[in-house]
């Protein structure tokens, strides 16, 4: 395989797998924002201020300690958020809120900037080198009035909505942005195959490519492998005969075979064994003394007592 | 002083078993003794049914749940509890298919692929469970996992139906056990009835012995095929292609001897000893819990049915000397190695020289990795 075939067999592989993507801080979403806060979520200190929130959208916890939250694109690292504090741990599909009220000693949570409600405010969240960016927003000037929220519609989803406007666009401070009270796969499949019979022909399908996939596989393979065993033998026995070549039916001889050769060979090292001359008895066997073997000069002498 | 021994007394006395028994859990209890009864004396699966049937013994103890003694499977934090998580959070079932993988010889599969199909025909069992499941009324998570027992693979059923139906667990899990010992008494009358005097004699062609080579590779290539099609069955057939992998690189012997020994076998005492104990007669004793037996059934029935059917079907395609013997249909289940052994005998009553066991391992084996995939597509929809 020459260097170029290679690196078409990379550009298809990535090709094909454009999802493919690591889990980790990457994963982290800025999920929902609120830039006034008159009667809105508190903070710890009871008091309202804008926040910020951050979604998990992967299944394992997310640490973003070390990472950096700002709302300066020429200063990335304004907020390093703090080390050592297990609450920057988000849980797999959780959320973190952090309270952009410019009093970072409030602690780890509290960001050292505020947000503009008279200008467009961009937010970024950057990975712990500061240079690669992870996510951002830009709510544009005002658009959001007091208590209203920019927000995902859907968690870590792409489309962006204005929350707080009436009761069915209510703000989820550190909740789901959308409340999710059965699974959509079962609903979808309980209302459009009440029988069953899709499943059944779909799943069949898949299983039945799957498995012919391997089939056919090993079915290639196989081939192969027949052929490069008939070739290797032709070889050691020096055949050129075609004729010949074919008669013998290298490569295909049955496993039935290699198991009576296996067989003949167990049998016959029996029958080896058996006509050792060995003798099992019950009679004490004479053995000739050896000081190698005699108990007295490996044994530690006592010393007299005097 | 009287009173205080009366009071302690009778305090110890309301933690006792006599003062909490109901007739629930003394059914359950005869079900375990019942279990353990068919392993010993009928040697019906006794690695299997003696740890599920004592399990049943131990889940089914009466004590007092108010009494917070930590000791029940369902009270967190009890050793039983977090032996149990090994089944409620599937850690168990991959961790047996490591040990399946590392047991199991893919020669007969690789020497006649064709034969993978009838692995996969089998698997209708599952889907026609899932349509009667839905039809008696089941959800369709709950009917996804009480159908992957017609898979007849115990810890496939674990996997699927700790991620889709937990709350069936214990019953999807017994269940499944329950049936695979009983294969030997479902599937002969089957065979016997869909196959002819003439298809019962076919004589299959010896299988062609396989290099070492393309034992190395099967694991490789058939783990990055199945996988790719179906992710979701990564966990069970990730570890059944690792277990197979150790076995015939030959680079890995201890490792296989490991995985195929004292590992599979740890793994099975607490596997069956907390499946049994997850049957606490509070939880087992229901109607979906009979539902799910009899779906069991219905499952392994046609799953034979379709694996037997496979192959008359398909040898209409297949030419006179390559024809498949049809009494090795119902091997497709994946009960490795008892169903490839039932095609053997039943073969044996027709011909006594018609040796089958071999021909039959390959859909068998081709079950195993057919159910996990199964398993993986109904994950995959439904989860």
């Amino acid at each position: 395989m020459n260097k170029r075939t290679i690196g078409v067999f990379f550009v298809l592989l990535l090709i094909i797998c454009p999802r493919a993507e690591a889990q980790g801080v990457k994963s982290v979403r800025i999920n929902e924002v609120m830039i006034t806060n008159e009667t809105n979520f508190q903070d710890n200190y009871g008091v309202h201020s804008a926040w910020i929130e951050l979604y998990n959208s992967s299944f394992g916890s997310v640490n973003v300690e070390s990472c950096f939250l700002t709302n300066d694109k020429n200063n990335p690292k304004m907020y390093p958020i703090p080390k050592e504090d297990i609450l920057t741990e988000i849980p797999p599909h959780q959320h973190l809120l952090f309270w952009a009220d410019g009093l970072p000693n409030r602690g780890t949570f509290h960001l050292n900037f505020l947000l503009d409600p008279t200008k467009e405010n961009w937010i970024g969240l950057y990975d712990a080198n500061g240079i690669t960016l992870i996510d951002e927003v830009t709510i544009p000037a005002g658009i959001l009035a007091a208590d209203q929220s920019y927000a995902r519609e859907d968690d870590g989803s792409t489309n962006w909505v204005i929350k707080g406007q009436d009761n069915r666009h209510y703000v989820t401070p550190n909740a789901n942005n959308m409340t999710k009270d059965s699974n959509s796969k079962i609903e979808s499949f309980k209302l459009r195959d009440h029988s069953g019979i899709l499943m059944a022909i779909m799943a069949m399908m898949i299983v039945f490519s799957c498995l012919l996939l391997l089939a056919t596989s090993f079915k290639l393979i196989g081939k192969i492998s027949i052929w490069i065993n008939k070739r290797n033998q032709i070889k050691s026995k020096g055949l050129s005969n075609k004729n010949e070549v074919k008669e013998k039916d290298f490569g295909n001889t049955p496993g039935e075979i290699y198991a009576a050769i296996g067989m003949a060979l167990h049998e016959y090292q029996d029958n080896v064994h058996d006509i050792e001359d060995t003798v099992l008895t019950i009679n004490k066997v004479k053995r000739n003394y050896s000081p190698w073997s005699s108990k007295i000069y490996t044994l530690t002498e006592t010393p007299r007592k005097h | 002083m009287g009173e205080f021994l009366l009071n302690n007394l009778s305090d110890f006395w309301n933690l006792t078993g006599f003062a909490n028994a109901s007739a629930t859990g003394l059914i359950m209890i005869l079900v375990g003794i019942l279990f353990i009864y068919l392993a010993i004396r009928h040697g019906f699966e006794p690695m299997l049914l003696i740890p599920i049937g004592f399990g049943i013994l131990i889940g089914n103890i009466p004590f007092d749940t108010n009494a917070g003694l930590e000791i029940g499977v369902y009270e967190e934090g009890s050793v039983l509890n977090i032996l149990y998580q090994g089944v409620r959070q599937g850690w168990y079932p991959p961790l047996v298919f490591l040990g399946i993988g590392a047991m199991t010889d893919f020669s007969a599969l690789i020497s006649n692929p064709k034969l993978i199909l009838v692995g996969a025909s089998a698997q209708f069992g599952i889907f026609a469970a899932y349509m009667v499941a839905l039809l008696l009324g089941f959800e369709p998570n709950q009917a996804a996992g009480i159908a992957i027992i017609g898979g007849a693979d115990g810890p496939t059923a674990i996997f699927l139906s700790s991620k889709l139906s937990p709350n069936l667990l214990g019953a999807i899990a017994v269940c499944a056990y329950s049936y695979m010992a009983m294969v030997p008494l479902i599937q002969p009358p089957i065979m016997r009835i869909l196959t002819t005097q003439k298809e019962k004699l076919i004589r299959m062609k010896p299988p062609r012995a396989v290099s070492q080579t393309e034992k190395i590779i099967f694991p490789i290539v058939g783990l990055l095929l199945t996988c790719f099609v179906v992710p979701s069955a990564l966990p069970l057939l990730g570890m059944l292609f690792l277990g197979n992998l150790l076995k015939e690189s030959g680079a890995t012997r201890r490792l296989a001897d490991t995985a195929k020994g004292p590992l599979i076998d740890s793994i099975t005492i607490l596997l069956g000893m907390t499946v049994g104990a997850s049957t606490q007669a509070s939880e087992f004793i229901s109607w979906s819990t009979l539902g799910i037996f009899f779906l069991g059934l219905v499952a392994f029935i046609i799953a034979t049915t379709s694996g037997v059917l496979f192959v008359k079907f398909f040898n209409i395609f297949l030419n006179k000397d390559n024809k498949i013997n049809p009494l090795i249909g119902n091997a497709g289940v994946s009960a490795v190695p008892m169903s490839a052994r039932i095609s053997q005998n039943v073969g044996l009553e027709y011909d006594p020289t018609n040796y089958l066991l071999m021909h039959a391992m390959g859909p068998n084996v081709a079950g195993v990795i057919g159910s996990a995939v199964a398993a993986g597509v109904l994950l995959g929809f439904l989860s």
